[in-house]
């Protein structure tokens, strides 16, 4: 150890002159910091692992003993997702990554608001590190955020979004944006709609800390696009779904040849020949 | 604007070179006056690659659009290269899964029904469920997995026919189905001058008979380099197979390449030259180092093998193979070349975890050679860069250690073989056959994910060129039973390495080290 950091410390000559020979320095690597993709490869992800099962978790358990319903569903997509959920408090992920099966909670990201969370560097970092979110712009060109995100969506990630985009200031759900509807018609993802009940007594917008509450996070059956529905159109069916979950009901889903599979997987035939066009 | 290759010469100032070792890395002090041969910078990626594939679909290379070319009740049958491309992984989406959506984007609005997805694994191994999804993306996988979507078995005596035979007496064979087809789509990725054109399908779809005419001694030695396909006997073969296929079944190609951006952030020491490196690239580099001197040998796979390469994509191509590759070979040199004055005395090279026959597996020490003598030495033009005669210097840990799953007949080949011979041809006549027809390795092959039979002698040909023109092969670092068992020699460090290769080249030899990956192409003058 002490022979490597020696040989480092003193293989460096920075000041020194450079022979002709040497070309420009550049920084070679394409700057993708962006992204911030060292929060979703290893070891970032055994380290989340780790403080997920270790820490949070057993918190949030202790805390709000949340009761789960709907688990089912998410065990049984087949491809990766946008998950949907009404938005109080900031103790909503957390009831929301304890709800969901190990499987998905591993592959799941958050869309964590650029302009709240990621103003501070160090903060930024520390939320990507322990909840694996990335930086969603609530006020940015939606082409970026949208190709972002379906990037992520293609690589095989659930996309968590909050599509009130912001915490409601009384607990009650509030009007959905139509974002997730672009995302799910761009994509051609399901979106799993999810309503959690209780965060905002645990932690209501405006309190820094905790309290134990009892909380109910209820996980619908997956929504898809249909295949002339607008995204506002689709948003507002999702938006529905949530508020039916509140109060307690669900609906259908596809099989037939390839072309039928494959249609309802992806974007509907509309959408794909706007693409082409 | 990318910087391209460089070649620098080590002097008093220079900074320690980068040596991979297996599944770890050293700094090395090269003697004053040596030559580091340097990759190109990566190449600016295409901005919107969903958009060039439409494009080149919808414009194809003196061939049709492909939308013209799909009717509903045809029998279309989509093949795509396994996962030995390319190395390491690619990040999710793969460019793969993105030319494949759309091709199934087209199909679907054409209402073809009969439609199946072949992985070629000629005789690699058969991809586990989670290797496919992880190129098809899951779209893909859920609308054909299982009984649309597939591993190629090149064992099966009913799956695979023969097409007939080339000029110079070869066999040729090629998967039921796609010789079936009414149109196959070949959606290749070509990460080195070797890979694509007509070798996808004459290897990626055929079975041992029909591999054999090019995989031998013979012609391997005939190449000079495969990685310069018009100097390569390889590739003539294979051109004239991937013809006669051609007369038989409409094939449409499709070829992607991407840039050498081959490490995560987390690596991004590797990516760069020493002369770059920044105090973050440094601080990276000892924990790196710390981790592979002191973790679990597990422990450490496990972390380099979940390494996934950000690639970007720089070139795609569709139409007919000859044209098509044409365009593709041109980017994939642009990425790859280093203009090289002379050939040297010494060549050194650190070798990594990974090469194509060890993709979430161990490298065993006759993948160690294939790797070194095999790719590494072969990524020339012209001349290689040492000179006839000269020494090779490999730094590998070089382990008796095996994945008894996916390498059993490597096991049986270094115990019994290489304990024979090491010569190339003696091994090829008097032990090919047996392995390549041994009844337990087929099962193997065919039901678990085990390579074929003659894979490890395929894997030893690799490295006849090399063999055949050097003077000798030093392992640094490497166990000595191993190194020895292999025909080389084993030296504890760099420097105890330069002392013995003098005894071969003579003093003060001129030294060239290959810092790759990512890979590059020594273009030697």
């Amino acid at each position: 150890m002490v022979d490597d950091v020696r040989q480092v410390r003193r293989g460096w000559h920075w000041g020194e002159v450079k022979p002709r020979s040497w070309p420009e320095r550049a920084p070679a690597v394409p700057d993708r910091s962006s992204n911030l993709g060292w929060a979703r490869a290893e070891p970032v992800r055994s380290a989340r692992w780790l403080l997920q099962k270790g820490v949070s978790l057993p918190f949030t358990r202790v805390m709000a003993n949340p009761q789960v319903r709907g688990a089912e569903w998410m065990e049984s997509l087949e491809r990766p997702a946008i998950i949907a959920a009404n938005h109080a408090s900031h103790a909503d992920l957390q009831l929301l990554l304890y709800a969901l099966p190990d499987r998905a909670r591993e592959r799941t990201v958050v869309a964590a608001a650029a302009d709240y969370w990621y103003q501070r560097p160090w903060l930024g970092r520390l939320v990507s590190l322990w909840l694996n979110t990335f930086p969603f712009s609530r006020t940015g060109g939606p082409q970026a955020v949208l190709h972002h995100s379906s990037q992520l969506l293609k690589s095989g990630w659930h996309l968590l979004i909050f599509p009130e985009g912001s915490r409601s200031a009384d607990g009650r759900v509030q009007e959905f944006k139509p974002g997730v509807g672009f995302l799910a018609r761009e994509t051609g993802a399901p979106v799993v709609p999810i309503h959690v009940r209780g965060g905002q007594r645990i932690m209501p917008k405006g309190r820094a800390y905790p309290l134990p509450a009892p909380a109910q996070v209820r996980i619908g059956r997956p929504l898809q696009a249909q295949g002339k529905e607008s995204a506002r159109a689709f948003a507002g069916r999702v938006e529905r779904s949530v508020r039916e979950l509140a109060a307690g009901t669900d609906e259908p889903d596809v099989i037939g040849s390839w072309i039928e599979r494959w249609r309802a997987a992806g974007p509907p035939s509309g959408a794909a020949a706007r693409r082409r066009s | 604007m990318s910087r391209p290759g460089a070649v620098l010469e080590v002097d008093r100032n220079s900074p320690p070179t980068l040596f991979h070792f297996g599944e770890g890395v050293r700094l090395e002090r090269l003697p004053l006056g040596s030559r580091i041969l340097y990759p190109p910078d990566p190449l600016e990626p295409i901005a919107h690659p969903e958009r060039a594939i439409r494009r080149a679909l919808a414009h194809p290379l003196d061939d049709d659009p492909l939308k013209d070319l799909l009717r509903p009740g045809m029998k279309l049958t989509i093949a795509f290269d396994d996962l030995s491309l390319p190395l390491p992984p690619m990040a999710q989406p793969d460019v793969r899964q993105l030319v494949m959506e759309e091709v199934v984007e087209l199909a679907a609005e054409a209402g073809v029904e009969d439609i199946h997805l072949i992985v070629a694994t000629g005789l690699h191994r058969r991809m586990t469920e989670d290797e496919i999804r992880h190129i098809v993306g899951d779209r893909i996988f859920t609308t054909f997995w299982p009984d649309c979507l597939y591993n190629h078995d090149a064992e099966d005596e009913g799956e695979n026919v023969r097409i007939g035979q080339t000029s110079d007496g070869h066999e040729v064979t090629l998967n039921r189905r796609a010789a079936e087809s009414d149109l196959v789509v070949y959606v290749n990725l070509t990460l080195v001058p070797m890979d694509g054109g007509h070798k996808s399908m004459a290897t990626g779809l055929a079975s041992y008979r029909g591999i054999r005419a090019h995989h031998n001694v013979e012609t391997l030695l005939g190449s000079r380099s495969y990685m310069h396909p018009p100097d390569s006997q390889l590739h003539h073969s294979c051109i004239q197979q991937g013809r006669l296929i051609e007369d038989h079944v409409r094939v449409f190609h499709i070829e992607t390449s991407v840039n050498n951006h081959a490490f995560p952030t987390v690596a991004n020491f590797m990516q760069k030259r020493e002369t770059d490196w920044t105090p973050a690239d440094q601080a990276t580099y000892l924990a790196l180092k710390q981790l592979s001197d002191f973790a679990p040998r597990d422990l450490k796979r496990t972390i380099f093998h979940s390494m996934k390469a950000p690639y970007g994509l720089t070139g795609v191509n569709a139409g007919q193979v000859d044209q098509v590759h044409e365009r593709t070979l041109d980017v994939v040199r642009k990425q790859m070349t280093v203009e090289v004055d002379g050939q040297t005395d010494i060549v050194t090279m650190g070798l990594p975890y990974l090469g194509p026959y060890n993709v979430n597996s161990i490298l065993n020490p006759v993948l160690v050679v294939c790797l070194g003598l095999g790719y590494l030495f072969n990524l020339y033009r012209g001349r290689p860069v040492v000179r006839e005669g000269g020494v090779v210097i490999m730094t590998h840990p070089c382990r008796y250690e095996f994945d008894s799953v996916h390498h059993p007949s490597y096991i049986d080949f270094y115990d019994e073989v290489l304990a024979d011979t090491t010569d190339p041809g003696q091994i090829e006549s008097k032990y090919e056959r047996r392995f390549a027809e041994d009844d337990w390795y087929r099962q193997l092959f065919r039901k678990s994910h085990a390579y074929h039979g003659v894979h490890p002698f395929y894997a030893w040909y690799w490295a006849a060129h090399a063999l055949d023109h050097v003077g000798d092969v030093i392992v640094v670092g490497g166990e000595r039973e191993v190194v020895h068992r292999l025909g080389f020699k084993a030296a504890t460090t760099l420097a105890d390495a330069f002392e013995m290769a003098e005894q071969t080249v003579g003093r003060y030899p001129s030294v060239s080290h290959l810092r790759t990956p990512p890979l590059l192409l020594a273009d030697v003058r």
